[in-house]
């Protein structure tokens, strides 16, 4: 579903993306794990098309990112570290512009479907976002790649500053989402969610992809100790 | 777009501080029309009253001497036009009054500016006003941060992860702006045609309507520019510093310094200059008072060989009359001469200061603005004119009854009865066709769509400049 094949990256001169290669499948979860200024958001922000690679190639059900961005953002759903929606809008309003702006109009009882489906409390459904948490912004947000019938989910920091309950709500939706047949990739520094949450993870340190790793086969304090070490050589 | 431009109102309408900026700008608005239309009807009132008591006072002669009448003379008001209320263009500083009398050419006096205990920079409170100065600081407050802002947060990539094209986001945030200024303009107009009532006639709405399509046009110009901004600079603070300054030079500074510069280019003669240069032209002519004077003895002569009589006391006419009117159209000659030179250098700078919409469409609004109000220079030119063909008139229906009205040459006694006071018409002031008004702003409204194409270039030129990241 998604190929990364010897993709570069340079940002005057700066190398922010080395020879990355990636594959992963549908119904995968794949954790990219990186300290700050690693390549994680660059990697995003080529598969979202709104970055060109260099050279390699960038791709998404076999179309190319950045070419044919229009029609490969047509199965993505993004959700960034801040879910920045419409404050004065309610949680099924903002959904609800946000479909139409995709072309999807759906009857109320739908997007309070899509909703409840992501998380999202009903008695929320129609208050101010702007008195939402940090986590209830997400779900919307991950409701709204949800309406849109998203094929691939690329999240940057997705549980940076949720609560605990928040995360772990995140996680078991993430996984619902990949049991129903979406590719995921997640990029995070937080390293016990990655090693529950996703199939596969990569490390990344300065561009390069340093170590793919089955979640499988680490334990989270392993991976941790794998990460620091990689991080300190 | 439609969904888009919704939405963005939505949020207005949400916002409670901007709704509430919003509904204080169209309380201020309908409050300024509504006593702009009072003071306007008040001057009405008082333009009639003034009349009336002058025609009063004329029709109550008995008996006067025809020639002494013209000396009397009368006064002639500068009538007041409904949409005042709206632009007062020029009338505040250009006076109302004008005494029209034999011999000369009197300037109009009164001006409303030179009654008032207050002088303000920006004139007095009429919805051009709000509508030139404040209504344009309310969009651009709307739209610094259209697309910055969204950048800044950050949603401007969910909005184009749902397939939003960016040309389509860019207008719709340019058009729902605009189209609250429009809203603003709308209400402007509708109390406007509220509070007068019955007075509303397809002159007025004409006028109206392209006073309206002008501060549109306008608005378009400004919110354009502002969304551009708010797309060149990634932060919203730069774009509203850049478009605040560009308010301020455009409504403050380059008003100021385009008048001076036309000014200096076309100068207009000194009041002394002028005066002197008038009465030098004027002491050419006949001295009505003075049968000595050399050019009315050449009249006698004419006019004993007209009448076949030897001496002006064989004659069946007053001579003092026809005296006095040939004193009278060589005045007006020389009124011509040196008023015709003074409204062609007027012309010319008005020409020249039209050109400075090209850089400022500032100057184009402003002018359309008061020129479709019908209270520009142009239309207080046409009231001077109309006046002096009254005055000519006038005074020549006085010295015709003193030459042919049944008195001999010398009769300064002789006086003219009641009948023929009253019979001598008033004043009637012929309103501008808008026709002409529109030939005159052809010049501002083309600068004005060109400076719409340029802003539409503009946001498309945003379009392909829009950075996500």
């Amino acid at each position: 579903m998604i190929k990364i094949e010897n993709a570069v990256k340079s940002f005057k001169g700066q190398k922010a993306i080395e020879n990355l290669t990636l594959e992963i499948s549908q119904g995968e979860i794949f954790g990219l794990l990186g300290a700050n200024g690693a390549g994680k958001s660059t990697t995003i922000n080529m598969l979202l098309g709104f970055l060109s690679p260099d050279s390699g190639v960038v791709q998404i059900d076999h179309k190319n990112c950045s070419k044919d961005s229009k029609e490969v953002r047509k199965h993505i759903g993004y959700i960034p570290e801040n879910v920045n929606l419409y404050p004065y809008l309610s949680g099924i309003e903002n959904l609800d512009y946000f479909s139409r702006l995709a072309g999807l109009k759906y009857a109320k009882s739908e997007l309070k479907d899509f909703l409840s489906s992501c998380g999202l409390q009903e008695e929320a459904h129609k208050k101010k976002v702007s008195t939402y948490s940090k986590g209830m912004r997400q779900k919307v947000g991950i409701a709204i790649a949800y309406a849109k019938k998203a094929k691939v989910y690329l999240l940057d920091e997705p549980a940076s500053g949720l609560d605990p309950m928040a995360s772990n709500e995140l996680s078991q939706l993430l996984k619902k989402l990949a049991s129903e047949g979406a590719a995921i990739v997640m990029a995070s520094h937080d390293i016990f969610r990655v090693r529950e949450v996703c199939h596969r993870i990569g490390i990344l340190k300065q561009g390069k992809l340093l170590k793919e790793i089955n979640s499988e086969d680490v334990s989270a304090n392993e991976l941790e100790t794998l990460y620091l070490d990689f991080m300190k050589n | 777009m439609w969904s888009m431009i919704k939405n963005e109102w939505r949020l207005l309408i949400r916002n409670r501080v901007l709704l509430g900026v919003s509904v204080g700008f169209i309380g201020l608005l309908v409050l300024t029309i509504y006593l702009g239309n009072e003071e306007s009807k008040e001057q009405s009132e008082r333009y009639e009253k003034a009349k009336a008591h002058m025609c009063e006072q004329w029709e109550s002669i008995k008996e006067m001497n025809p020639h002494g009448a013209a000396h009397y003379g009368t006064y002639v008001f500068k009538p007041n036009n409904s949409l005042s209320s709206l632009d007062e263009g020029v009338n505040n500083i250009t006076g109302n009054v004008l005494r029209v009398e034999g011999h000369v050419q009197n300037e109009i006096v009164h001006s409303e500016a030179s009654q008032s205990q207050v002088v303000s920079k920006f004139g007095k409170l009429k919805g051009s006003l709000i509508l030139q100065y404040t209504v344009p600081l309310l969009l651009i407050f709307l739209a610094f941060q259209s697309i910055s802002g969204e950048k800044q947060s950050g949603r401007l990539k969910l909005l184009l992860m749902q397939g939003t094209k960016p040309s389509k986001l860019i207008f719709s945030k340019a058009l729902s702006v605009w189209l609250l200024g429009n809203l603003l303009l709308l209400i402007t107009i509708l109390a406007y045609a509220l509070f007068i009532g019955s007075d509303m006639n397809s002159e007025i709405f004409t006028r109206t309507a392209f006073l309206a399509l002008s501060y549109s046009l306008y608005y378009f110009v400004l919110t354009a520019l502002t969304i551009y901004f708010s797309i060149r600079w990634s932060n919203s603070n730069v774009s509203l510093t850049t478009m605040l300054g560009i308010w301020i030079v455009w409504t403050i500074f380059l008003p100021n310094i385009i008048m001076s510069s036309v000014e200096n280019w076309h100068k207009l003669p000194s009041r002394e200059e002028f005066k002197t240069a008038m009465d030098d032209d004027r002491s050419q002519g006949l001295d009505g008072h003075n049968p000595e004077d050399e050019r009315s003895k050449e009249l006698e002569e004419q006019t004993l060989k007209k009448y076949g009589v030897d001496s002006v006391s064989q004659l069946p006419i007053n001579f003092d009359g026809i005296v006095m009117q040939a004193d009278e159209e060589y005045g007006n000659k020389v009124w011509d001469k040196h008023f015709g030179d003074l409204r062609k250098v007027l012309t010319k700078q008005k020409q020249s200061y039209q050109l400075g919409g090209i850089i400022n469409p500032f100057i184009s609004l402003q002018n359309m603005s008061m020129g479709f109000a019908g209270n520009d220079n142009l239309h207080h030119q046409e009231f001077l004119v109309q006046v002096e063909k009254y005055r000519r008139v006038f005074i020549k229906r006085l010295n015709d009854e003193h030459a042919y009205g049944g008195s001999k040459s010398g009769e300064w006694g002789w006086k003219a009865d009641n009948a023929f006071f009253k019979s001598v018409e008033d004043f009637v002031y012929k309103p501008t066709p808008f026709a002409k008004v529109v030939s005159n702003y052809v010049m501002d409204l083309v600068l004005l769509l060109l400076w719409v194409l340029i802003a539409c270039i503009l946001l498309i030129l945003g379009t392909k400049k829009m950075r996500v990241l």
